[in-house]
């Protein structure tokens, strides 16, 4: 990570020469005299499972929504898959699929429905998709049903069926475990295995960090609206032998010690 | 990816809207079934009879200007708020799609959804005009052709006038409370308001009943008939009223999709 503005106790580590899916310099977000965002220097490799890890109120889901263009920044610059934020919006997010915060629906439609309006909005090809996409979360059998009768792990996969009609290169998950049973997190953690093995890259809000071990290849942590470490998950542990969430919650502590 | 209005974004607008039991019921019950409230009661006034011309009158104010509107209205508030209210709308925006035409798929849906209520409400006044007419003329033909087409306009109108305003507040209540406000009670007592003199045709619905085919300027719509419906009409050039039209169709739209890309999704 350029280490330039980022926090002076931030933790860098080179990842490898991948092409980037996502790159920010300087991102930054105000929301009135509070920054939630600042000078975030944001690089996600492509082809991998990325973590992005944080403490609740921390910026994660802000700095989503300016990846998904669902909000402008105050300074600084994105791009997705090579292509500049918010400049090439519509090329950029055709080939985007996100969750963000939680799958939120139609209730008074069926799942299959609720596709359909999204897959209207995307264009010819999404429509095809359907039916695979619900294959693949395991919601075909239950496709028919209106999605108020959903639980909150089915709803769960219905998101992920709606980001898969995209064909997407990254698909944005923010807090993805949320209200999933430990069958259902398992399943997760297969699918999001199976779409790396794909060559997409999946891109995982949590604060589950032991969530973020399991699943993903390497990991940003956010603290405070700013970027204090990334890079490969075995990088970032070293070889001090410690989980993910010790480092973390040493990391943040001291951290915040400091500010 | 297009930034324009596709076919298939109007159907999957057309498809929230018709899935929508509660509204569905509702426009129902406004349209197609007061209509047939009022031609019972009609009907068993004049012991099995309907004055042909006069029910048709009533019968077109009833979808044009009264509870077919209600329906209408009903359906563009619902258009234009569902999916804010659902939680969907930054869902939609995530696609890339852009913003302005997400807002333009829900006006033609709307229309489309309350013209099958408004003109179910209008064919059964036409069909009970020919079927009990007795002894009085049937309406003609043209005279049903005019008056469907005004019902198609004063549904189109007040339908896109709620999915400007509904995307605007992003409320469905506050949409109904005002349009409805607006179109009945304030409409109404501006109409009595005489001392306003011109000012008065910039009232939508003064400027929509000017081309309702049927009685004269100024009059009840059907005097003795059996619910003397006002038809609201006021004297006014046939191009103002157009221009005036235009502009509660173009000042609404513009307001509701400025808010539908400026809103935080």
């Amino acid at each position: 990570m350029p280490a330039g503005r980022a926090h002076p106790e931030a933790v860098a580590v080179t990842t490898s020469p991948a092409p980037l899916i996502i790159q920010t310099r300087g991102l930054t977000k105000r929301f009135g005299s509070r920054t939630a965002v600042a000078d975030v220097d944001l690089t996600v490799p492509a082809g991998c499972a990325f973590g992005f890890l944080g403490h609740n109120g921390a910026g994660k889901t802000t700095v989503i929504r300016l990846l998904t263009g669902l909000t402008r920044p105050d300074a600084g610059t994105i791009r997705v898959g090579g292509r500049p934020l918010p400049g090439h919006h519509e090329e950029v997010l055709a080939r985007v699929g996100a969750i963000i915060e939680e799958p939120r629906f139609h209730h008074h439609l069926t799942g299959r429905e609720n596709l359909q309006v999204i897959a209207a909005v995307r264009g010819p090809q999404a429509r095809r998709r359907i039916e695979p996409s619900l294959e693949r979360v395991g919601l075909a059998d239950r496709a028919g049903d209106r999605v108020g009768a959903y639980s909150q792990g089915m709803r769960q996969r219905l998101g992920i069926a709606r980001c898969l009609l995209a064909d997407p290169q990254l698909i944005i998950l923010d807090e993805p475990m949320n209200g999933l049973d430990p069958g259902g997190i398992l399943e997760l953690r297969r699918l999001i295995a199976d779409l790396v093995g794909e060559g997409r890259t999946v891109f995982v809000s949590s604060h589950l960090i032991d969530e973020i071990e399991k699943t993903c290849h390497a990991a940003a942590v956010i603290d405070r609206g700013r970027l204090i470490a990334q890079g490969p998950i075995a990088a970032l542990l070293g070889d001090g032998g410690s989980s993910l969430e010790d480092w973390f919650l040493a990391l943040t502590s001291r951290i915040g010690a400091r500010s | 990816m297009s930034r324009a209005v596709s076919g298939p974004m109007i159907a999957a607008d057309i498809l929230k809207l018709r899935r929508h039991r509660t509204t569905m019921a509702t426009s129902a019950a406004l349209s197609v079934g007061v209509t047939a409230l009022y031609l019972t009661v009609v009907l068993a006034r004049h012991n099995g009879q309907l004055p042909g011309a006069q029910t048709l009158g009533d019968g077109t104010s009833l979808m044009g200007l009264y509870f077919g509107s209600f329906a209408a209205i009903l359906i563009g508030a619902e258009a234009g708020t569902i999916d804010v209210t659902a939680g969907v709308f930054r869902d939609l925006v995530a696609t890339g799609r852009s913003r302005t035409a997400l807002f333009l798929a829900r006006i033609p849906a709307a229309v489309a959804v309350a013209l099958a209520f408004t003109l179910g409400g209008f064919l059964l006044t036409v069909a009970a005009a020919l079927a009990f007419h007795g002894s009085t003329p049937a309406p003609g033909a043209g005279l049903i052709a005019e008056s469907a087409l005004w019902v198609v306009l004063a549904t189109a109108v007040v339908t896109a006038l709620a999915v400007g305003v509904g995307s605007l507040t992003g409320s469905r209540a506050v949409t109904l409370t005002v349009i409805i406000g607006w179109q009945t009670v304030a409409s109404g007592m501006l109409y009595l308001a005489t001392f306003l003199g011109a000012a008065r045709d910039l009232v939508l619905v003064f400027a929509v009943s000017r081309f309702q085919p049927g009685p004269a300027i100024g009059t009840r719509a059907n005097p003795g008939s059996s619910n003397a419906l006002n038809n609201l009409k006021l004297p006014m050039p046939a191009v103002v009223a157009a221009l005036i039209i235009l502009l509660w169709l173009i000042v609404p739209a513009v307001a509701g999709a400025w808010r539908t890309r400026t809103r935080d999704a």
